[in-house]
């Protein structure tokens, strides 16, 4: 557990890439939409959404791949078991991402308070979200991020451990999943029902789905980290 | 108690053996050397011996147990390889400092002494991967010394280091040997430069162990002799021969075997130079005999990295 502990604070030492890269993204992504909303008139009072919000949560994909990549090889030289690797790797971005989760709600509630930020525009509460009780939201938020966290991390541990071959072997069972799911539904005529699923779905059960995702990703990751090699 | 012990050790990518039943018994506190050419199998045996690598079949045994997800074992060893990947955007200072937490017997002051000696740039400022290939050795080489790990590895920590920062690290491991022993071993393809910090020579070819001795014994157990052709002849007749080397009516010959009693006297008589035979210059004749005995794909491959 202490080196667990000490992954977690080794990936802490260069703070650039945990504080300084996402601060950027999240004031360049919010301000950029913000600059486009404030130049496209409005004149009907229309609510105006903008999702730059992802563009943070996209960074964790590209985290979740840097972290195996480099920083996993590294705590190999580190002399780090890969239990630990995993553990101390998880831990921190769980927490960075709940932190995400939180940052997102508190924003919400001043884009509430003013306005839509004085131009009317919807970045972190977002309408269909916003309704919900302020723990669903941070949920919400937590579970997308650190869902694509393990994205990027799950895919990258496939590739140390079969390189090359084994991504693209992946990526495409990945893509023939989704195929073969539009397939099913558009055979069966059941594109009504997967409509009125994604209708009926609240925003905590959407969360619950996304961490199930997660959960599977994260499962999987420590089983492909057990042999994967630097 | 040995430190390390494999048996059968054996990996295996497709269609190629790059460890053969390797059988080895490391002992505590020496400097051992692992030597072998490029692709020999050295960096595949010592990433199974710190668990960053997989045996396809056989044992291993370090500190008396599986290295393997065991961070008992594994906090005692250090292994930074020579194509080190470290985390992006990392400083030299913040490996340092990622190094400390890991390491327990990890010395600060030595660290901060090594990057002064090796003239590394600014280690707050300077990105790792922006270190030329001979800094980036270094980081490896300061790692590897200042972790004081029980059990170190150092993988061709020379490469890319000019010849005075060479010579820093050969000293600076002899010194902290000395002051705090510890198992090392130390990979590399050049013999001659690293034979005078050895006690314990392995010799790795193509995934086969060909050489497990002590370097007295290795250099103690051959001669080379030199003068008439018909003369040499004479005195080696019925002794194994490793090599033959002729200049005209001149020959060398590299005997695989002691000096015998009254040797010398009888080669002073005869007008033959006696000499002994470099550690690098045993290793190669030995490699490339084994080489002939297991009848390797490129038998007449004479041009052996390890004799530049």
């Amino acid at each position: 557990m202490n080196r667990a502990w000490a992954v977690a604070r080794m990936q802490m030492v260069n703070k650039w890439i945990y504080l300084g890269v996402p601060a950027i993204v999240l004031v360049a992504s919010t301000g950029l939409a913000l600059a486009i909303l404030a130049v496209i008139p409005n004149d009907d009072g229309a609510t105006r959404l903008a999702f730059s919000g992802q563009a943070l949560m996209w960074y964790f994909l590209a985290i979740g791949v840097q972290s195996m990549m480099l920083a996993f090889p590294f705590s190999q030289a580190m002399s780090v078991s890969r239990r630990s690797f995993y553990l101390g790797t998880l831990g921190l971005y769980t927490a960075l991402s709940m932190a995400v989760g939180v940052i997102y709600w508190l924003l919400g509630l001043a884009e509430q308070a003013t306005d839509g930020w004085g131009v009317d525009g919807h970045i972190f509460a977002l309408p269909w979200i916003a309704e919900s009780p302020w723990f669903a939201q941070i949920l919400l938020y937590f579970a997308l991020t650190i869902l694509l966290f393990m994205f990027g991390f799950w895919f990258a541990t496939v590739y140390q451990r079969w390189r090359v071959l084994g991504l693209v072997a992946s990526l495409t069972a990945f893509g023939l999943l989704i195929l073969g799911g539009v397939a099913v539904a558009t055979w069966t005529d059941s594109w009504p029902a997967v409509g009125a699923w994604f209708v009926q779905l609240t925003p905590l059960a959407l969360t619950g789905w996304l961490l199930l995702a997660g959960v599977v990703l994260a499962a999987g990751s420590y089983g492909t980290l057990r042999r994967a090699t630097p | 108690m040995n430190v390390i012990e494999t048996r059968g050790l054996t990996r295996r990518y497709k269609d190629q053996l790059a460890l053969d039943d390797v059988n080895l018994d490391i002992a505590p506190n020496r400097i051992y050397g692992l030597l072998g050419r490029n692709g020999a199998g050295k960096t595949t045996l010592m990433s199974i011996l710190t668990a960053q690598g997989f045996a396809s079949s056989g044992e291993v045994r370090v500190f008396g147990g599986n290295p393997f997800e065991n961070e008992q074992i594994l906090s005692r060893l250090c292994f930074v390889r020579e194509s080190q990947k470290y985390p992006d955007d990392f400083t030299i200072r913040n490996a340092l400092d990622a190094a400390s937490l890991f390491f327990p017997n990890w010395d600060a002051p030595l660290a901060d002494r090594l990057l002064e000696d090796f003239q590394l740039p600014n280690p707050k400022k300077h990105r790792i991967k922006k270190l030329s290939r001979g800094q980036l050795s270094a980081v490896g080489v300061i790692i590897g010394l200042a972790s004081r790990a029980e059990l170190t590895f150092f993988d061709e920590p020379y490469l890319g280091l000019d010849a005075v920062a060479r010579q820093l690290f050969y000293d600076r491991l002899l010194t902290d040997f000395a002051d705090h022993p510890r198992t090392i071993i130390l990979s590399s393809h050049l013999i001659d430069e690293v034979a005078n910090l050895l006690e314990h020579v392995i010799v790795i070819d193509r995934g086969r162990i060909v050489m497990d001795d002590e370097v007295e014994a290795i250099t103690g157990s051959a001669f080379a002799v030199a003068g008439k052709s018909t003369v040499v002849e004479e005195f080696v007749a019925g002794r194994p021969v490793l090599r033959r080397e002729g200049l005209g009516a001149l020959a060398s010959v590299t005997v695989d075997a002691p000096l015998q009693a009254g040797d010398r006297e009888r080669a002073e008589s005869l007008g033959l130079e006696l000499a002994p035979v470099s550690l690098q210059q045993l290793i190669i004749r030995r490699t490339l005999k084994a080489n002939e005995r297991f009848g390797s794909p490129a038998a007449a491959d004479t041009n052996v990295e390890v004799a530049r």
